[in-house]
């Protein structure tokens, strides 16, 4: 407990340089310090040296603020009461790479050192970014690496099952080797350079070590009883540990390579330069070895280091030898201490995988940070976020449940609004914080405000406006509403306003603030509404202050700081050059010499470090709870659904997610129709299709093996096995060119790289990918370049031995998949040509059977109309949540009367036509239906593409085409059987007819002809019809509305949309939504990417948010049981092309029909406009309007 | 700071987008609801065309309503201009048809909403396709002089005059919601029903100064 009060003191500490002054004059236990002192006093402190080399790169950095990611050390850095703080700095040796988390405005930096996994502050100034081009894509992958193993969001098993997360370090590795031409192990500048070998051979150890250790985790995963997380730990270690090997890597090369070309360098680059070598082998070979074999033994590394630096001085002239000896000292002098730290402090990697960050650079639950409110605003963010959010959705819960009394609304509004305020503090103090343009966040956290207010106001309007005929202290339904509407509207703003705040603090790297507690929020309160200028101003303006305090411009005689009070401290520390941000054990702020308690503590600093790697577990433990409620979907999933579906929203959800999976899955099962069954079709693609293809070479393949990773297997690999180590792990791949999400989904590549995703040999390729490939590829490449790229891909293969044949084996089967089931003869001919030849000459020579088949295939391909097997991406949702019907079961009997189809038979022999209002409005509906959903079914996955429907009138989206037309035509129908009547009634008639008509098909989830009849029913020129509409019963009218709800296009149809979500088939859904989604999917996604590397992918996320919405389209595909009227169906359609034609001669369909109805019911005179419409000249030629309409162009298509 | 504090009630419009096929409109729309900080744009859900403005330091909330995709659905484009509260017109400026259109979309416009002062903004896209040009600005400048609505030339795709043209519609519909506010005269359901709201704001804004 002590130990959790110092933590806290000290975090709200400030940093004490200083004090190392006051601990040499008290007269410092040993004459190490006190010699150290000295030393800083007349190198005016150690940061003083290099800062002043790097005052242009901090004014440049505080211009432009750019979060780099890895720093590498230029200077050794130790503090000389390292001990005392254990958790806090890291010692630095020069040419430490580090992994930056967030960097403190005063110029230090929590990062994590790659060397030995240490954690903790390291001032910036001693480090410069570190982003060779030759480990960009290394860098990158660590990172990506370091961010997923700590992910807690992605399912471990999913994750681990199949190698591909590997696949970026290796990537990384690869593009190393490649760029600086080392990639064959006879490679030139191997051959010349001894050292150079080494460590290439080094570096692939250790790799080879990693995948071991994957493929261990992966075992792991099936047993019961292992710990993942030690693993998991394990590989963190070792992905730095081959980082580290690749930096080492690359410097030996940079120097073999530089002492090639003439030296022509500076000096202070010769002092890097030499400090490097030194480093490094041939001469410290020994050491060097010792480290491999010990990652963590740091005491031998710091050796290595004083090695270096005893020599360096020398060598580096006079730049800072005294700073060089003063760090030479500390190392071997603090050894053993620093061995210690750096040991406690691994167990905290294990503890921060719980923790649920959104990035690695925004919340970690470091060694500094415990589960009391925290100084990093990232954490504090975060923080009042999901307060905030936990406030309003018990809040959302609450009332969606049931009306609440009075107090309880009032105590919930307080307390939402008393957090919100917390929240908006810290935006503000981020804002005030940077100098960088702000306006989008500025104007989230306006809107943020509002929406809060908004809240309080509705709430207070409520609470002092009691309904008169209510009880009273109960909030009426109504009132719940309007509550619910402002409370989800906070909840969307906040969310905006969050993610653009953390965006800021990305951008500008995390920092410390220390917030006070109470009284100083945004008050909301309900009393007192005064707006809270006054109170929000005070640490508005103490902020800026203190951001006024740049790190560069601290004063030059800082050495000669002696501290008198505390707040001088306090405001000097922040202002003079780096102070040092460890955490001084003091027990209030307000101590004047923390130094001085800093060293008598020493003695009980080594518990601290467990304290410490303890408590973050609980705080991080505690932070996954915020993570659990997806929070931007309050708003959107739950709100709906609970006007519509009394059961568990969550599950419903779930169970449908589930059921689209499973039904995409089958879809991209290509080409066997025994396979639809398969939920873990992973292997199918493989396994069954080729299976058919009877290949004799398939014994060659492990096939019985679901994961063919020849990388994985790599067990019996011993380590010093290099060369076996290098064919498999350095193949060529384009894995690099890969661009994934955060939960693992490829969602941009070049075109090598996606088609070495489709045709990966480690497990089998994601279903989702593999049919949105298929449906969505001409669309970002031709059917040729298809093929050359996986023609490549069989040949590139071929130098990978070991993986040669399951990688040929899935080429020829996406060629099969293709030409069976996703062949489009009119734009792939062009391919065939080039498909035979490989087929007859590269794949006969490899595999015969699957060439001659091939060969067959494509040879039929163009013979036969259609695809020859039939495809299974548009019947995908044929197996999943449709409630099965079996075929046996009666179909209803038609709502049809002997007499009515008489009257049918009658007109079909030429005799007068019934009237539409003689027929059951249910059997009309169930008509409409079948028809419609013969139509709909009809709708193929490539109409729907790249916008196909709306282009040269639709000639290339026949069905979608058809569909619409019927649409339209049943609405004008509608509206047409209205106006034929004369008298009033009858018009009131056929207006409750359609309306039961349209109940009908609500019943039957016949979302289309719903729309199509609640269109005409709210039509202008059915609408004005007051009269007629005064002889329509209040109750048809109720009917109307709540129908008139379902297919609202407001809110992008939201209430539709929830609707869809949780149906089950059959249903017909409004086409129209699709393809308004797809538009939008299609301009508002660019066609490419930009890759982390620089390099133009392909957007492929794009691609399958497409083939997304398609699928769900295709989930409703499926036919009603519904017996069909021929001759009812028969004389629907003739009565739609009737009212259609009828049209064609008037062109404008809805002029028309307005005409027609001014007829029936003139305008009447006082129903003329507002004062403000003009002169009565202008009305009247407004009523007119119409007339000018019909000469107009014709209507839109 | 303290302007940011100043409470002010937010107006909520719909806006219909217009035009017929092809002219790029849905571009126009996703441009300006785009939001930057999102990597890659989602339609399918709820606030996909809500967008938060500030127009002329007045907080505007808008609904896009763009028919894009459903131009074919000819008997809906009733419901949506029934929903609108100001229309955005918009053709090529290098398709002739696309420009003649508007004038029936005008008209059936001003007969739905049943008003000749109906704000509009006729917006001639892809400007940045000069080249193939075949409405002469001359001619759109005319129409918009006769039919009182403000035209832009803009380019969706280097997002030239897209806020503009939005924006202006939102002057007008700030413009008008203030004249009209005291009237009751509107038949539109969904028009009254604002109009109630923001009385009830405007009072409770009242009681907030007094407090």
């Amino acid at each position: 407990m002590l130990n959790q009060q110092d933590m806290r003191a000290s975090l709200q500490v400030a940093p004490l340089t200083i004090q190392k002054t006051r601990t040499g004059t008290r007269g410092g236990p040993s004459e190490r310090t006190e010699s150290t002192s000295r030393c800083s006093d007349t190198q005016m402190t150690p940061p003083a040296t290099p800062n002043r080399l790097q005052e242009d790169r901090n004014a440049s950095l505080k211009n432009a603020p750019v979060f780099y990611n890895f720093l590498r050390a230029i200077y050794p850095f130790q503090l000389d009461h390292g001990a005392s703080d254990a958790s806090v700095t890291l010692p630095l040796d020069e040419g430490d790479v580090i992994l930056v988390h967030s960097i403190h405005t005063n110029g230090w930096a929590d990062g994590t050192l790659l060397a030995n996994s240490a954690r903790g502050w390291l001032p910036t100034n001693y480090c410069e970014p570190y982003e060779p081009e030759e480990m960009r894509s290394l860098l990158k992958a660590l990172l990506n690496f370091w961010d997923l193993m700590r992910s807690p969001s992605i399912n471990d098993s999913e994750m681990f099952g199949n190698q591909e997360f590997m696949k970026g370090i290796i990537a990384g590795v690869r593009y190393l080797l490649e760029r600086t031409q080392c990639l064959a192990k006879d490679a030139l500048p191997l051959q010349r350079h001894e050292g150079l070998r080494r460590s290439r051979r080094a570096l692939l150890a250790e790799l080879s070590s990693l995948v071991r250790t994957a493929k261990r985790l992966q075992n792991a995963q099936r047993m019961i009883g292992t710990d993942v997380n030690d693993i998991v730990d394990e590989m963190i270690l070792k992905a730095f540990e081959i980082t580290t090997k690749g930096v080492r890597f690359l410097d030996v090369w940079e120097d073999d390579r530089r002492s090639r070309v003439a030296p022509a360098v500076t000096v202070m680059n010769t002092l890097l330069e030499e400090t490097y070598v030194l480093l490094t082998p041939p001469a410290d070979s020994a050491v060097f070895d010792a480290i491999q074999a010990h990652p963590v033994d740091v005491g031998a590394r710091a050796n290595a280091n004083g090695n270096a630096s005893d020599r360096s001085p020398s060598a580096a002239g006079e730049v800072a030898p005294d700073l060089i000896r003063h760090s030479n000292r500390l190392s071997s002098g603090r050894q053993q201490s620093t061995n210690v730290r750096r040991l406690s402090q691994n167990s905290l990697v294990q503890a921060n995988r719980f923790s649920s960050s959104i990035s690695h650079r925004l919340s970690l639950a470091g060694p500094s940070c415990s589960s009391q409110p925290c100084n990093l605003v990232s954490e504090r963010l975060n923080t009042c976020h999901d307060t905030f959010l936990s406030h309003l959705g018990s809040f959302i819960g609450r009332l969606q449940l049931q009306s609440q009394s009075r107090p309880s609304l009032a105590v919930a509004i307080r307390q939402s609004a008393t957090s919100g305020g917390e929240l908006l503090l810290v935006v503000d103090v981020v804002c005030a914080h940077t100098s960088i343009s702000l306006d989008a966040l500025e104007q989230a956290r306006d809107t943020m405000y509002n929406r809060i207010q908004d809240l309080v106001h509705t709430a207070r309007d409520i609470l002092t406006n009691p309904e008169p005929e209510m009880e009273e202290d109960v909030i009426v339904p109504h009132d719940n509403g309007r509550l619910l509407w402002a409370a989800t509207g906070c909840v969307k703003a906040t969310g905006e306003c969050v993610a653009k705040t953390r965006w800021v603090i990305e951008r500008i790297g995390d920092f410390e603030f220390e917030f006070e507690n109470g009284g100083l929020g945004i008050d909301f309160g309900l009393s007192g509404f005064a707006i809270p200028d006054d109170k929000t101003e005070a640490p508005a303006a103490e902020l800026t202050s203190i951001a006024e305090y740049p790190m560069s411009e601290a004063p030059t005689d800082s050495t000669a700081v002696s501290v008198t009070s505390s707040a001088d401290t306090h405001a000097r520390s922040l202002s003079i050059d780096k102070p040092l941000p460890e955490i001084p054990r003091a027990n209030s702020p307000v101590s004047g010499r923390p130094a001085l308690r800093a060293s008598h503590r020493s003695p009980h600093s080594q518990p601290c470090p467990i304290d410490n790697s303890a408590s973050s577990v609980v705080s991080s433990v505690s932070s996954l709870r915020p993570d659990l409620p997806p929070l931007p979907k309050i708003s959107t999933s739950s709100l709906p659904a609970e006007n519509y579906s009394p059961t568990d929203q969550s599950a419903m959800q779930d169970t449908d997610f589930r059921a689209f999976r499973s039904e995409s899955m089958t879809a991209s099962s290509s080409g066997s129709a025994s396979t639809y069954l398969s939920r873990d079709s992973e292997s199918s693609l493989m396994s069954q299709t080729s299976t058919r293809a009877t290949t004799p070479e398939m014994t060659q393949a492990p096939k019985n093996q679901p994961s063919l990773s020849n990388l994985s297997t790599t067990d019996s690999l011993a380590p010093t096995d290099d060369d076996e180590v290098e064919s498999k792990l350095l193949a060529k791949t384009y894995a690099h060119e890969l661009m994934f999400n955060s939960e693992g989904q490829v969602i941009g590549g070049s075109l090598p790289a996606l088609v070495e995703r489709l045709t990966t040999h480690e497990s089998t390729p994601d279903a989702v990918f593999v049919s949105t490939f298929y449906l969505t590829f001409r669309l970002f490449c031709t059917p040729v370049t298809l093929t050359e790229a996986l023609i490549d891909r069989f040949e590139y293969v071929g130098e990978a031995a070991h993986i040669a044949a399951p990688v040929r084996l899935r080429t020829y089967n996406v060629f099969k998949g293709w030409l069976e089931s996703h062949w489009r003869d009119e734009t792939d001919r062009e391919a065939l040509a080039l498909i035979k030849e490989f087929a007859e000459f590269k794949l006969t020579a490899v595999l015969p059977t699957a060439g001659s088949r091939l060969l067959d295939l494509a040879n039929k391909v163009s013979s036969i109309d259609g695809t020859l097997v039939p495809r299974l991406v548009s019947s995908m949702g044929k197996t999943g949540t449709s409630t099965f019907v079996p075929a046996e079961t009666s179909l209803p009997a038609p709502a049809i009367s002997r007499s009515q189809a008489n009257a049918l038979a009658n007109w079909k022999l030429g005799g007068s036509s019934p009237s539409i209002l003689d027929f059951d409005p249910l059997e009309i509906a169930r008509q409409l239906t079948i028809k419609q959903m013969a139509l709909f079914c009809a709708v193929t996955p490539e109409e729907l593409l790249g916008s196909k429907w709306t282009k040269l009138g639709g000639v290339g989206a026949p069905n979608v085409k058809a569909m619409s037309t019927f649409t339209t035509g049943l609405t004008n129908l509608v509206v047409d059987t209205i106006l034929q009547f004369e008298e009033v009634k009858k018009r009131a008639t056929a207006i409750k007819y359609w309306i039961k008509v349209a109940n009908q098909c609500s019943q039957l989830h016949n979302y289309d002809a719903l729309m199509a009849i609640t269109c005409a029913l709210s039509n202008t020129s059915i609408q004005r019809l007051k009269m007629t509409w005064d002889f329509v019963p209040v109750k048809r009218k109720e009917m109307l509305k709540s129908l008139q709800e379902a297919v609202d296009i407001r809110q992008n149809f939201k209430t539709l949309r929830s609707k869809l979500q949780n149906q089950v088939t059959p249903c017909l859904p409004f086409l129209g939504m699709y393809l308004t989604d797809l538009t939008f999917v299609d301009v508002g996604n660019p066609a490419t990417k930009t890759s982390d590397t620089g390099l133009t992918v392909v957007n492929f996320d794009k691609h399958t948010r497409t083939a997304r919405i398609i699928g769900e389209l295709q989930r409703f595909q499926i036919p009603y049981r519904l017996a069909e009227l021929p001759d009812l169906q028969a004389w629907l359609t003739a009565q739609i092309d009737r009212v259609r034609e009828k049209e064609n001669a008037g062109s404008n369909a809805q002029a028309t029909h307005y005409r027609k109805s001014l007829l029936l019911e003139p305008r009447e005179t006082q129903q003329l406009r507002t004062p403000i419409e003009g002169p009565s000249s202008a009305a009247s030629s407004s009523m007119f309007s119409w007339i000018r309409s019909n000469t107009g162009v014709s209507a839109q298509v | 700071m303290p302007s940011k504090f100043s409470y002010q009630p937010c107006r909520e419009f719909n806006v219909v987008v217009l035009g017929a096929g092809g002219v790029g409109k849905s571009c126009l729309t996703a441009q300006f609801v785009y939001n930057e900080w999102i990597e890659s744009y989602d339609p399918t859900i709820e606030d996909s065309y809500r967008t938060q403005k500030s127009v002329d330091g007045r907080q505007v909330v808008l609904e896009i309503l763009d028919t894009a995709g459903t131009e074919q659905f000819v008997a809906m484009r009733d419901l949506y201009m029934k929903t609108g509260h100001g229309f955005l017109l918009v053709f090529s400026i290098c398709s002739k048809a696309s420009f003649e259109e508007l004038e029936t979309l005008r008209d059936d416009i001003i007969r739905i909403k049943d008003d000749e002062n109906i704000p509009i903004v006729i917006v001639g896209n892809k400007a940045d396709l000069e080249e193939q040009r075949a409405v002469d600005r001359a001619k759109a400048f005319s129409v918009s002089r006769g039919w009182g609505a403000p035209y832009y030339e803009a380019s969706a795709r280097t997002r030239t005059n897209v806020d503009e043209a939005f924006i202006d519609l939102c002057r007008q519909m700030l413009r008008r919601d203030d004249t009209h506010d005291d009237l009751h005269d509107d038949p539109s359901s969904q028009r009254a029903e604002d109009a109630t709201k923001r009385h009830r704001r405007r009072k409770r804004k009242d009681r907030c100064t007094i407090l």
